[in-house]
């Protein structure tokens, strides 16, 4: 892999560590690998870990496809003595909401519904802009987002929550899986692959120089 | 925003979710009425009743995630909060922030849990789920932590001074 423009110019030279302010010695470092601050263990030089960012626009496109599906078909059904109620993502944002415990509400809805939809949306944008060598309005912008969305797309944990629901349900009644939780099970997984694929000093890098 | 102004701020939420963590331990998060029985589920109740069912992975998770993660993080927020300003175990306390940053958001899995269950829960006296006022209490801990985590900067950890007050 070509070393990137930004880490030979470091190289052999100085620089304080942002956290700890200790003066660190840098020095050339290869793809999948990082430097180190010795004293605070703060990461300061980020290998690449890719050198293009397709994946990432395949996957965050994919991923916004997903993002409406598993939104859109119901997760499961649940069956007791004959009477049967089916759920969405959305039906228990809104049944909090019924019951008065909006701000629970506003918070699943948030976590569970919007993060995931913008996670994805930024990504998608941000990473075009680079594979077309455009340059897209508020770019910049989206790509220091997409750092705190993604501390807040909760959709693993909303699937182990689903798993936990039906351990309970199952006491009760009769669970049937609908179409939904596969598509909550898949877009989990497209986020963690693409938690991988994109990196954001790539990004950062082929924005700074499209300007 | 300023570092005496953040770490105020952050020993308020602090202090707010030690406070929060014990309403939303003892409180019922939800009631669940099965066939004309009317239950009403803490969240330590709602672990036990999994792990009773066999399912000891998953009732681990939530055990984790919902009672043991928030107390240990307030505890260890305490801790980075109080040594602010002295020169002991710099290092721990960077390494010990940057965890409770990842983990950060894991604990919302048993407000999903209470989402599921709400939504499914609409039959009536064969079965309904109802929210109770513990879900709220633990919905504010939960958000404490965070807001407390990412408000107390590590650079502030090295400061040669504890922090002064507002100026």
């Amino acid at each position: 892999m070509e070393p990137s423009h930004s880490t030979l110019e470091s190289r052999g030279s100085f620089m304080l560590c942002p956290v700890c302010k200790a003066s660190i010695r840098t020095r050339l470092v290869s793809s999948r690998e990082e430097l180190h601050c010795g004293r605070c263990s703060h990461v300061l030089i980020k290998g690449h870990r890719t050198t293009t960012l397709q994946p990432a626009v395949a996957l965050s496109i994919t991923g916004l496809f997903l993002v409406i599906l598993a939104n859109a078909y119901p997760i499961m059904i649940f069956e007791v003595a004959g009477n049967s109620q089916e759920n969405r993502i959305i039906t228990g944002v809104l049944q909090l909401g019924d019951q008065g415990y909006w701000p629970i509400a506003i918070l699943v809805f948030f976590s569970a519904i919007c993060a995931p939809a913008l996670y994805f949306s930024s990504i998608f944008y941000v990473s075009l802009a680079c594979c077309l060598r455009k340059r897209f309005p508020l770019a910049k912008e989206l790509a220091d987002i997409v750092e705190v969305i993604n501390a807040w797309n909760l959709v693993p944990v909303f699937a182990i929550a689903c798993l936990a629901a039906v351990v309970k349900l199952k006491l009760l009644g009769t669970v049937h899986w609908r179409s939904g939780m596969l598509w909550i099970a898949l877009l989990s997984l497209c986020s963690i692959l693409l938690s991988q694929a994109f990196d954001k000093n790539l990004v950062e890098e082929r924005l700074k120089n499209l300007r | 925003m300023n570092a005496s102004l953040r770490l105020e701020l952050s020993r308020g939420f602090v202090i707010a979710g030690a406070i929060l963590y014990i309403p939303a331990n003892i409180l019922p998060v939800m009631t669940m009425t099965v066939a004309g029985d009317v239950e009403h589920l803490t969240v330590l109740g709602g672990v036990e009743e999994l792990y009773d069912s066999g399912l000891w992975p998953i009732a681990g998770v939530v055990f984790l995630a919902s009672i043991l993660v928030p107390f240990l993080k307030l505890l260890s927020l305490a801790w980075i909060l109080l040594l602010d300003g002295s020169e002991h175990y710099r290092p721990h306390r960077t390494k010990l922030h940057h965890m409770l940053h990842q983990i950060g958001t894991w604990s919302m899995i048993d407000i999903y849990l209470l989402a599921v269950l709400a939504a499914v829960g609409q039959l009536g006296v064969l079965a309904s789920v109802q929210a109770e006022v513990g879900g709220f209490f633990f919905a504010a801990m939960l958000l404490c932590t965070i807001f407390a985590t990412d408000l107390y900067k590590p650079e502030m950890i090295w400061n040669n001074e504890p922090t002064g007050p507002t100026s």
